[in-house]
């Protein structure tokens, strides 16, 4: 018999309407409201044991709390089972189903957990990495339907079956990029592609169009003869040794190297930590990757106020945008902090 | 232009005292190979290994692969401007031997590798999950090991290397000569000018194929296009035929895309296949990948143009080689295809692949609206755990941190040559989970 418990919130649950919001978590033994459907779809082989009822500002508002709080309620009740909502597109409802079902999978003892939610709901994009959300529609009335997709997914996670591509099983995708053996060549397909476009068929890309930030640039610099210029690159340079242990390719760090009083780079002293450009013209003179010489140049004639006193470096290849964008910040935060007014990038 | 794939099905290779096939096998004169390719001044020394497929064998440091083709048409000669002299190819009759691949291994002596470079370099398997992920642990393989000559560098010995392949692709072909073939493929496609009896309603559909990245310095005097490297080429037009008969090489460090399968294009196979039916096939355009914004422009504004008002195309399919200067280039050419009308698709891997976030994973590292077909030939960057092997062919770089390059060792399938392949051959899909 598998034991079910359902988290619903606090309309759900029948107990109010915004005016019971604020409602700390309680439970309640057997189904309640849309627990009703969820009895249905498991019939003989299951049964809801407990129904947890919360308010939704009082989730919303202490996620943390109110989750633990609902753990220590449910703990009693050893389910094999963790169902939330459906959330349809209500937003505090959907950040409560989904944060309830991450506590269930990795606070009660590793049970599956299963919620729905309309694509808008900001619970989507908060848990869907964590849990399956499956895909509902953003109205209630679509419950019926909701609760028989999420209560079969249950069935294939409790069953341990695999699970299936995000659009056949109608959750949303976790984000896991999965290389698989298809029935046809990319050369077979990028053919049958073109030809539905030409014959104006609809036809679906198998890469999204990724969504890049915009970055407003700074507000020039009003006086470059007194601003303090730094370089930094993605080209890998690094001393010898390699002492940060940037990495070759798919890098995660970056490295600040001291350049005071030094004129020109002496390729003695650096390497090239990069695996994507031939590098034998910067090893050979590293002032052509982070041009030092040229800057003190400028420094000397009056055209800038100062070189910054260090470097930056970090290797820009086959690398992770989010894991450079946080690269990108601290550099710019440890620059900032430095009083470095201008950077000139260099990339290869 | 007609051409005719002779392949010979070898079942079997080894080592014999004259270089025949017979019943399939293919026997090779291990010394006379050595000496032919000891012709260049450039090699000390050329050592020649076997590998067969279900070996528990790697070979490492593999920076190309050949498939053994000779011609047999009167007049013709083997890759031209290479083994042969300046004849075009692309037309009469080629022996195949199908089945068997020349593999070229970096064999210097301490070879100077980074730091956390792999020593082993990019790997053949010939058993295991890399032989089932790969397409050269499915082949018997000849691989050669050439010791360079005091004083020459790097440049020199790279460009001697594929030299080497391509002499050895075609001499060992040349056994196959007037066997009767297991297979024939013909390829035939008119001028332009000639379409008729019906073609001429099909869209027509051009290939934009890029074949030199400038993101790594072009090695002089490696064969690339007719015997040339041509890093200041501009898009040209060449049929079909020429690409699957030698006239074309990979450049090395042959990134995802080896001179094998440019020699069995597989994109160029298709749009064969659909000519009459779908498309029709209006040939090919060889472009390559700039390293600055100007010159990506100016290329990609060529092709286009090449594609829009010589060709005629309605259609155009793309892909790229190497990285990201030639992803961004590729993109710039749809993106002005497109605009000048022309419906595109492309394929690509995914070199900027953010495996863990659905909704800003950049998978590709351009964001163009027009260009909204895009076939996925997956990651190059998953895992592989690859059994340990009893032999190794090659020599292993020096690395401070490497594995044993005989052990278990867990590799990206980057490094497995064969397991990608930036023109269309692979069945490999990135899917989101």
């Amino acid at each position: 018999m598998i034991r079910v418990v359902h988290y619903v919130n606090q309309f759900f649950g029948g107990i109010g309407g915004e005016d019971k919001a604020d409602l700390p978590p309680r439970l309640v033994e057997g189904p309640v409201g849309p627990g009703k459907a969820v009895q249905a779809a498991l019939g003989e082989r299951g049964e809801v044991v407990a129904t947890v009822i919360c308010g939704d500002n009082y989730f919303a508002e202490n996620i943390e709390r109110a989750s633990g709080e609902v753990r220590e309620l449910v703990l009693p009740y050893k389910p094999d089972l963790f169902v939330a909502g459906p959330a349809f597109n209500a937003g505090r409802y959907g950040i409560a189903c989904g944060a309830t079902c991450k506590m269930a999978q990795n606070e009660l003892g590793i049970i599956p957990a299963i919620t729905g939610m309309y694509e808008e709901n900001p619970g989507v994009d908060l848990y869907r990495r964590d849990v399956y959300i499956i895909q509902t529609t953003d109205r209630a009335k679509g419950m019926a339907d909701a609760v028989s997709k999420m209560m079969n997914f249950a069935g294939k996670l409790l069953g341990k079956q695999s699970i299936g591509r995000p659009a056949d099983e109608g959750y949303f995708p976790r984000g896991q990029l999965v290389n698989e053996l298809v029935d046809l060549t990319g050369a077979e397909r990028v053919i049958d592609m073109l030809l539905s476009k030409l014959r104006k068929e609809p036809f679906e890309s198998e890469v999204e169009r990724p969504v890049y930030d915009r970055v407003k640039p700074a507000s020039p610099i009003k006086d470059i003869r007194s601003a303090t210029i730094a370089l930094v690159t993605d080209g890998g340079l690094v001393p010898k040794g390699n002492p940060d242990r940037i990495e070759m390719t798919t890098a995660t760090r970056f490295g600040r190297y001291d350049i005071k009083n030094v004129d020109t780079l002496d390729p003695a002293d650096y390497e090239v930590s990069h695996g994507g450009y031939d590098s034998t013209l910067v090893r050979q003179d590293p002032n052509r990757l982070v041009p030092v010489d040229a800057m003190r140049d400028l420094e000397r004639k009056g055209a800038i106020g100062k070189l910054h006193d260090k470097f930056y470096s970090t290797t820009g290849l086959s690398s992770i945008v989010d894991i450079m964008k946080k690269v990108g910040q601290r550099i710019a935060e440890s620059l900032k902090a430095e009083g470095v007014s201008g950077v000139i990038l260099t990339s290869t | 232009m007609r051409l005719e794939l002779n392949t010979l099905m070898i079942r079997d290779i080894h080592f014999a005292d004259k270089t025949i096939v017979t019943d399939r096998v293919l026997r090779i004169n291990r010394e006379e190979l050595q000496k032919l390719l000891l012709e260049d001044p450039r090699f000390r020394r050329i050592d020649v290994e076997l590998a067969h497929p279900g070996e528990k064998c790697r070979i490492l440091q593999v920076v190309d692969v050949i498939e053994p083709r000779a011609k047999t048409s009167p007049g013709d000669e083997d890759f031209p401007g290479v083994v042969g002299g300046q004849v075009p190819v692309g037309r009469g009759s080629t022996c195949v031997l199908g089945g068997t691949a020349v593999v070229l291994s970096d064999y210097r002596e301490r070879r100077e590798v980074g730091k956390s470079t792999d020593p082993s370099g990019d790997i053949i398997d010939m058993w295991g999950p890399g032989a089932y992920a790969g397409i050269f642990g499915k082949t018997h393989n000849i691989v050669l090991l050439p010791t360079p000559s005091d004083g020459v560098n790097t440049h020199a010995y790279m460009a001697a290397l594929k030299i080497a392949g391509l002499k050895t692709a075609s001499y060992l072909a040349r056994a196959g000569k007037g066997i009767t073939p297991d297979a024939t493929e013909v390829f035939e496609l008119p001028p332009l000018t000639e379409i008729k009896d019906g073609f001429e309603r099909l869209p027509r559909v051009v290939y934009i194929f890029q074949i030199l990245t400038l993101q790594f310095d072009p090695i002089p005097g490696e064969p690339v296009l007719y015997g040339r490297n041509v890093p200041d080429m501009v898009p040209a037009l060449i049929h079909p035929n020429e690409v699957f008969d030698g006239a074309l090489t990979s450049p090395m460090p042959t990134l995802h895309v080896q001179t094998y399968q440019i020699q069995n294009h597989p994109i160029i196979k298709e749009l064969y296949k659909r000519h009459g039916k779908d498309l029709c096939f209006a040939g090919v355009i060889v472009t390559t990948a700039p390293n600055n914004m100007t010159e990506i422009e100016r290329i990609a504004n060529m092709a286009a143009s090449l594609a829009k008002y010589t060709v005629g195309a309605d259609g155009a399919v793309l892909t790229k080689i190497g990285g990201g200067a030639p992803e961004l280039t590729l993109a710039k050419t749809a993106q002005l295809c497109e605009r000048l009308g022309i419906k595109t698709a492309i394929a690509t891997l995914h070199m900027a692949a953010d495996i863990s976030d659905p909704k800003y994973g950049a998978t590709t590292i351009f964001s163009m609206p027009e260009v909204d077909a895009i076939v996925s030939m997956g990651v190059p960057f998953m895992r592989l755990t690859l059994p340990p092997v009893e032999r190794i062919i090659g020599r292993a770089g020096v690395s401070a941190e490497g594995a044993p390059v005989n052990g278990e060792m867990v590799r990206a399938t980057n490094y497995i040559k064969g397991t990608h392949c930036q023109i269309g051959g692979s069945r490999l899909k990135a899917i989101r989970y």
